[in-house]
C-alpha cells in the first residue's frame, strides 16, 4: 500500500498544484468599476499606450508644470480624475483611492502597484457645490466668507450683467 | 391691469438703478482685476521678464486681514486637518497685531510668505524641493520635499508650516499632504490662468497687485508714488510683499 503511495506521490502533488493553478483569476478584473464621468470616444493617447506609459506622461508633466509653471491639460492629473472619476457612487457616497472601485485602484490592486499621488492629490473631482465660490463684488467686511456663501450682501456680477444687458423685462 | 403696470415701472426703475449701479462699480472692476495679470499660454514657461509683488494698505483692512486669510483657508483649504491641535495647524497666513509698547499705538497687517527675492527656505533646503519660479514666486515642490523642516526655521516670517496627518478630499488645484512643508504660493494656479490671488481678490480696495518689473503697472506706479515698507527690510531679503501705513 505505501509502496504505490510512494510511486503516486509525485503524480499526487502535480494534481494538486494543477488544482491550486485553476483556482486563481483568469484573467484582469474590468478597469473601471467606477462609473466614468464624461468619457470621450479615446483618451488623451491611443488606449494601449496610456496603459503602458501614463506613469511617464504623469511624471514628466508633473515637473514641467511644479517646476516651470507649464500647464497643458493632455497629461495632467486634474484632468484624468475629472473625466475618469465620479466623485460619488450611486448611493451617494465618496470613491476615494482606497476603495477597489476607483478607477485608479481598479487596476493598481490587481497588479500590486503602491502609488503615494493621493496622499497629496485630490482624488475624485471637486464637488460642484464647492467651486466658482469667488467672482462676487463686495468689499472686505461684507466679503461673502463671513459663512454665507452665496448670499452676498450686494449685486453679484451675473445679477449685474443680467440688469445691464436689459435681461430683466 | 393696474398691477402689472406696477410691476413694469418698478421694474424699469430696477433695471435702470442697475445700470447706474454696473456704470459706477464696472469702471473700478476693471481697474482692480483686468490688467493686472494677463494669462500665459498654458503651454509656455512662465518668464523671468515678470516678478508677481503685492502691496497691501493696512488703513484700508478694516478687519485687519481677516477676510484675506478666510479667503486663503477657502481657496486652499488649510486650517481645519480634523486630528491637528490648534498650534499644529496649518498657517499658510496671518494677522499679526502689533503695539508701540510707548504710544499704545496698535495695528494688525496679514502676513504670509513675503517671496523674498533671496529666500533664505531655498538656500537651506537639502534636496531643492524649496524653490523659486522664474517670476519670483517662492513654493516647495512637495515631490521631492522630505519633510526636514529646515525651510521653517529659516523663514524669519514663520510663514511655513508641516502637514502631520494624512489628509482627504483636498483641493484639486492646491494638493497638500502628510509630511510635506507648505506655505503661501500666491496662488499660482491663479495667476497662470490669468487671475488674482484668492486674498487680493477678497480685499480688492485694499491690495494692488501686479508686476514688479513693468515700470507702467498700477503696483510700480503705487509703489512709485506712495514707497511702501517691506517687513524686516533690514535682513536684506528683498520681499515682494509690500505694506502702505505701518
Amino acid at each position: 500500500m505505501s509502496a504505490i503511495f510512494k510511486t503516486l506521490k509525485p503524480l499526487l502533488v502535480l494534481l494538486a498544484g494543477v488544482w491550486i493553478l485553476v483556482g486563481c483569476e483568469a484573467g484582469p478584473p474590468p478597469t473601471n468599476l467606477a462609473p466614468a464621468k464624461a468619457k470621450a470616444a479615446q483618451c488623451v493617447e491611443p488606449t494601449a499606450d496610456i496603459r503602458k506609459n501614463h506613469m511617464a506622461y504623469l511624471m514628466q508633466h508633473r515637473d514641467a508644470t511644479v517646476l516651470a509653471g507649464i500647464r497643458s491639460k493632455q497629461y495632467s492629473l486634474v484632468e484624468c480624475i475629472n473625466c475618469h472619476v465620479d466623485p460619488k457612487r450611486a448611493d451617494g457616497s465618496a470613491v476615494h483611492y482606497e476603495d477597489r472601485d476607483h478607477f485608479c485602484a481598479s487596476c493598481h490592486t490587481y497588479v500590486g502597484v503602491k502609488i503615494d499621488c493621493f496622499q497629496c492629490h485630490a482624488d475624485r473631482p471637486e464637488l460642484a457645490n464647492q467651486t466658482n465660490y469667488q467672482h462676487k463684488l463686495g468689499s472686505a467686511e461684507s466679503y461673502h466668507f463671513s459663512h454665507q456663501l452665496g448670499t452676498p450682501a450686494v449685486l453679484s456680477l451675473q445679477d449685474l450683467q443680467t440688469i445691464t444687458s436689459g435681461g430683466v423685462q | 391691469m393696474t398691477k402689472n403696470l406696477v410691476n413694469e415701472y418698478r421694474r424699469r426703475f430696477l433695471a435702470g438703478l442697475g445700470l447706474m449701479v454696473g456704470a459706477t462699480l464696472l469702471p473700478e472692476l476693471s481697474n482692480t482685476q483686468a490688467a493686472d495679470v494677463t494669462a500665459r499660454p498654458e503651454n509656455e514657461p512662465a518668464s523671468s521678464h515678470k516678478r508677481w509683488g503685492m502691496l497691501i494698505d493696512v488703513k484700508r483692512l478694516t478687519d485687519g486681514g481677516a477676510a484675506m486669510v478666510a479667503a486663503c483657508q477657502h481657496e486652499h483649504g488649510w486650517g481645519h486637518d480634523p486630528q491637528a491641535s490648534a498650534e499644529q495647524q496649518a498657517q499658510w497666513m496671518r494677522v499679526v497685531k502689533v503695539t508701540d509698547k510707548q504710544t499704545l499705538h496698535s495695528f494688525s497687517l496679514p502676513v504670509m510668505c513675503q517671496h523674498c527675492e533671496k529666500p533664505p527656505c531655498v538656500d537651506v533646503c537639502p534636496t531643492g524641493a524649496s524653490m523659486k519660479r522664474a517670476d519670483g514666486i517662492v513654493y516647495v515642490n512637495k515631490h521631492t520635499c522630505i519633510g526636514c523642516r529646515y525651510c521653517m526655521m529659516a523663514c524669519p516670517y514663520k510663514a511655513r508650516s508641516f502637514v502631520h496627518e494624512p489628509l482627504k478630499d483636498q483641493k484639486p488645484h492646491s494638493p497638500r499632504g502628510i509630511g510635506t512643508v507648505e506655505s503661501c504660493n500666491l496662488c499660482v494656479h491663479r495667476i497662470d490662468k490669468g487671475q488674482l490671488p484668492a486674498c487680493v481678490e477678497a480685499a480688492p480696495h485694499a491690495v494692488i497687485f501686479g508686476d514688479l518689473q513693468d515700470p507702467d503697472s498700477r503696483i510700480s506706479q503705487a509703489l512709485k508714488a506712495s514707497g511702501g515698507t517691506q517687513i524686516r527690510a533690514d535682513l536684506g531679503l528683498n520681499p515682494q510683499v509690500y505694506y502702505l501705513n505701518i
